[in-house]
């Protein structure tokens, strides 16, 4: 009997805690573990976090059902169709102290005017990373999506390429180097880009999303198109693990997708006061440049800047100026017929 | 008629429905119904951002009802064929190549005393208790480019001059991948037809003068057929339907019919649309053990 | 009998086909380097690094719990199922019972997430994931079952209808007891495959339930490390006492796949 009572207390105790909880929906490898502990401290509450690796995931989830998250920080094509399905919970910018700390390019974006619904996290830029010593070797030019869709650059390197496995973001990638914008919705100018993608696919070793990070630093692949903070993780692997090679990375000349992911309050969240303070709390210089030192991710937050390592705060690809920004799009959501006209362009690529 | 047989007649009645309502009615409802939720599923249009547009909705202005529009995307583009074909190539190319390989285990787990045999089952059967993803995993690091193997693979290449192969997200990988999971799946029921010969039909052979292939051509095979088809059954349709292992070890070239089926639900939130492309592969399953079972009756006729 | 040297050196090359690859990732989980490339040395480090990884746990109890209620589910079902297949032979339960089995699995997990949300309304989670796992297990456990049934001597069950035993005691005292070894060899066949089941969790897991397979997908697509190999060894260790177990009690079920 005298065992059951600190027993129960314990219970007892932990079900109080429980009952602070706050359902955080996150991208994999998105928060730091101490940015996490000092939140949980302040608040006197518990961060449960899941995970995702994907917008459509997320999306495809949440449409599967799945309910009880306070916080999700999608992308902002995802925020686009979040908003419109009527999902999401308006942002009380009263509760929100911090709010001034955003840099005002992040702000009122075309797929959240006024800012309503979501407030910027972190923003990652797709790009180009590559293997610096083999690059000079071979006498590539690493500023340009040309070293990805160009033959005559693409057979010095074959089978040494990756490219992302995500169908806007290739597209993408194809229609900024022909010039288009990112969101170009023209049939054609789709199927120029598809061609371009096919005439270069042979070159390529993979359609890869995450693993393309370990084969740059292993040396596999020497060119890689993908995320900004993957290849900053890159680029650190490599120098801790002593390679004979540097991994470096760059937004080339014409342009390419800014990612803003940004923090949401889902409809189905248990705990919006819980929510906004987080919002608020990420919302501070310090937290927010924590996870910028940690994975290298671009930070839309100005009182963040101090915080962040010189070597990140100079990098243009992560803090790209106001000239590179304008050439960076922002990806909207499509509808339903320009999905599928896209779905049957991504077979013909996958299978051609 | 007497009152006991009438309760016999009602016990017996009573017992059936006791012993076969429950997973009659628990399939019915979780096997069934959602089959048929899938056939209503590719007649209606996709919900603007994702799942199910509704089949009735107050306002008007709402997509609904019912289409054909997605069959008729289905059959416009010939890819969609072409990405079937392909995933039949793969599961043909799979199950013939696990049919050479299990064929001599089987002849020799079935050839072996009978106090070996179980072990020597027992041994086939326990790669199978690994899980799935972890059989795929191992050929990711065998195939992978610094393994000691595609070294040594790349390094005989490179003396008769041909440049380095990546083996790994390749179809070659997917290939391997897909023998090697379902290798178990042919050994069994050959090796269960096998055990079953009488060794004396193979004496007769020789007695006429038969060498050991013509042993083997002539008699085994014929007589292993209903094993091959059986196993042949247990690798194709899993293979056409498979998805994971082309995601894990493929390249550029390597969507199959799985992945396309997988992308619709969990990427392109276009739900009709898979459910359309789940259809046409249950009709091409069915199909195929249609034609295999029309296949294995002609040919046991002439050895039943 | 007839078992020339060419046929054991191909059956010896298939059977190292089979574990070679294997005993690659066993060995490996012991290796001192994040990279399965080259071995560099013995170390338990990655085995450390599983025992405290929370999300590997949560999922392993995910697993178990799942794997524990849908194969007894599934056993009770399947047993009946047996039963009535063999003794009543019915016209439809068969192809109900076995078409889940038999079909690609890919077609099950997507009918039953589409039945799930769009009729059923119920959000994915534990519950979606073991009904889902009940449905293609009860196929084992009924073809196991009938099997078993199938290589009875029928005349046990005159006698014990002749004897005056109603249908209740006829099995709970013969039929029962007869069967006991398949059913126990259906219950270890489907807490097997529940526990390795992939393609169906990863339709109707939904977000939260993450399963031991799923776990070990997420970690292969995003960040291999051998923590991977370390979880696999276990796991197959798992799995591995299951299959021996299930044999011992029905050697059968090896073959009856059919």
């Amino acid at each position: 009997m005298r065992r059951l009572l600190p027993l129960l207390l314990c219970i007892l105790s932990a079900a109080a805690w429980a009952r602070d909880e706050l359902h955080l929906y996150n991208w994999n490898n998105y928060i730091s573990d101490a940015t996490v502990r000092r939140f949980e401290t302040e608040c006197h509450c518990k961060l449960i976090q899941d995970y995702y690796s994907d917008n459509e995931e997320m999306l495809a989830k949440l449409a599967a059902g799945a309910t009880g998250y306070d916080l999700i920080v999608p992308t902002g094509n995802a925020v686009e169709a979040l908003i419109r399905s009527h999902a999401l919970r308006p942002v009380d910018k009263s509760l929100l102290t911090n709010l001034g700390n955003v840099r005002s390019e992040y702000l009122d974006t075309p797929f959240d005017p006024g800012n309503r619904y979501s407030i910027p996290y972190a923003y990652t830029v797709t790009l180009i990373g590559y293997n610096f010593e083999k690059m000079r070797e071979l006498g590539l030019p690493t500023n340009t999506w040309a070293v990805i869709f160009e033959p005559r650059y693409l057979q010095k390197v074959k089978g040494r390429v990756t490219v992302l496995d995500s169908q806007r973001e290739l597209l993408a990638a194809a229609l900024k180097y022909l010039g288009y914008s990112a969101n170009d919705t023209d049939e054609a100018h789709w199927k120029q880009a598809r061609d371009l993608i096919i005439r270069a696919k042979p070159y390529w070793a993979a359609f890869n999303a995450s693993s393309y990070i370990k084969e740059l630093t292993i040396g596999n692949i020497w060119l890689a198109h993908g995320y900004s903070n993957d290849m900053f993780q890159a680029m650190q692997d490599a120098r801790r693990a002593g390679r004979p090679f540097t991994i470096g990375y760059g937004i080339p000349r014409e342009g390419g997708v800014l990612s803003l992911d940004s923090m949401v309050l889902h409809k189905s969240g248990k705990r919006p006061d819980l929510g906004h303070r987080f919002i608020d709390f990420m919302l501070e210089g310090r937290n927010s440049s924590e996870l910028t030192n940690l994975i290298g991710s671009g930070n839309p937050n100005a009182a963040a800047l101090p915080y962040v390592t010189p070597e990140l705060a100079a990098n243009p690809a992560v803090f790209p100026d106001a000239r590179q920004l304008q050439k960076l799009d922002m990806l909207r959501d499509l509808d339903r017929q320009q999905r599928r006209v896209l779905n049957r362009i991504w077979a013909e690529i996958k299978l051609r | 008629m007497p009152f006991s047989t009438i309760t016999a007649l009602l016990r017996t009645r009573l017992t059936r429905w006791a012993v076969s309502g429950p997973p009659f009615l628990f399939l019915l409802l979780f096997f069934l119904a959602p089959s048929l939720i899938m056939v209503l599923a590719s007649f209606r249009y996709p919900g603007e951002f994702g799942g199910l547009a509704p089949l009735r909705d107050a306002d008007p202005v709402v997509l609904q009802g019912l289409t054909l529009e997605t069959y008729q995307f289905f059959f416009s583009d010939i890819i969609y064929a072409e990405i079937f074909l392909k995933s039949f190539v793969v599961a043909l190319a799979t199950t013939l190549i696990c049919l050479v390989m299990a064929y001599p285990l089987a002849l020799l787990i079935a050839r072996s005393p009978k106090k070996h045999r179980d072990l020597m089952v027992l041994l086939v059967i326990l790669p199978f208790a690994s899980n799935f993803l972890v059989r795929v995993y191992a050929w990711m690091i065998i195939l992978g480019p610094q393994s000691a193997f595609a070294r040594l693979f790349n390094d005989v290449l490179g003396l008769f001059g041909i440049g380095p192969v990546a083996l790994l997200f390749s179809p070659v990988a997917v290939l391997i991948g897909m023998v090697y999971v379902h290798l178990p799946f042919m050994i069994l029921p050959l090796y269960t037809n096998l055990e079953k010969h009488d060794p004396v039909l193979l004496d007769a052979a020789q007695d006429l003068g038969a060498n050991a292939w013509q042993r083997f051509w002539r008699v085994t095979f014929p007589l292993s057929l209903p094993g091959v088809f059986a196993g042949s059954a247990l690798v194709f349709i899993p293979v056409l339907g498979m998805f994971a292992i082309p995601d894990i070890l493929g390249g550029t070239r390597d969507m199959l019919i799985g992945n396309l089926i997988k992308e619709q639900f969990l990427g392109v939130r276009d739900w009709p649309f898979g459910a359309t492309l789940s259809i046409m592969l249950t009709i091409a399953v069915l199909a195929w053990a249609g034609f295999s079972t029309w296949l294995a009756k002609k040919w046991s006729h002439g050895y039943a | 009998m007839r078992r020339g040297p060419w046929l054991w050196a191909c059956a010896v090359l298939a059977y190292l086909f089979l574990y070679v690859p294997l005993i690659i990732v066993v060995v490996y989980s012991f290796n001192d380097s994040r990279l399965n490339a080259e071995w560099v040395g013995f170390t338990w480090h990655w085995y450390e690094i599983l025992l405290n990884d929370e999300n590997m746990l949560r999922a392993a109890t995910n697993s178990l719990l799942i794997a524990l209620v849908a194969s007894s589910v599934a056993t009770a079902l399947g047993t009946m199922a047996g039963i009535a297949m063999h003794r009543y032979r019915p016209k439809l339960l068969p192809f109900m019972v076995i078409t889940p089995v038999a079909m690609p699995e890919i077609l099950l997990g997507v009918s039953l997430l589409l039945f799930f949300i769009q009729v059923l309304n119920l959000t994915l989670g534990m519950i979606s994931v073991i009904l889902a796992h009940i449905t293609f297990c009860i196929g084992f456990v009924a073809i196991v079952v009938r099997a078993r049934l199938a290589g009875m001597d029928e005349s046990i069950f005159e006698a014990a209808r002749d004897l005056g035993a109603t249908p209740w005691e006829t099995f709970k005292y013969v039929t029962f007891p007869l069967i006991l070894p398949a059913v126990i060899a259906g219950f270890l066949m489907s807490f097997t495959l529940s526990l390795d089941d992939f393609v169906i969790t990863f339709f109707t897991a939904g977000v939260g339930v993450s399963t031991l397979p799923l776990q070990i997908y997420s970690m292969i697509k995003i960040a291999v490390t051998p923590e991977v190999n370390a979880v696999s060894t276990v796991l197959m260790l798992l799995t591995l006492t299951m299959i021996v177990l299930a044999a011992r009690f029905a050697p059968e079920t090896l073959k009856s796949h059919t």
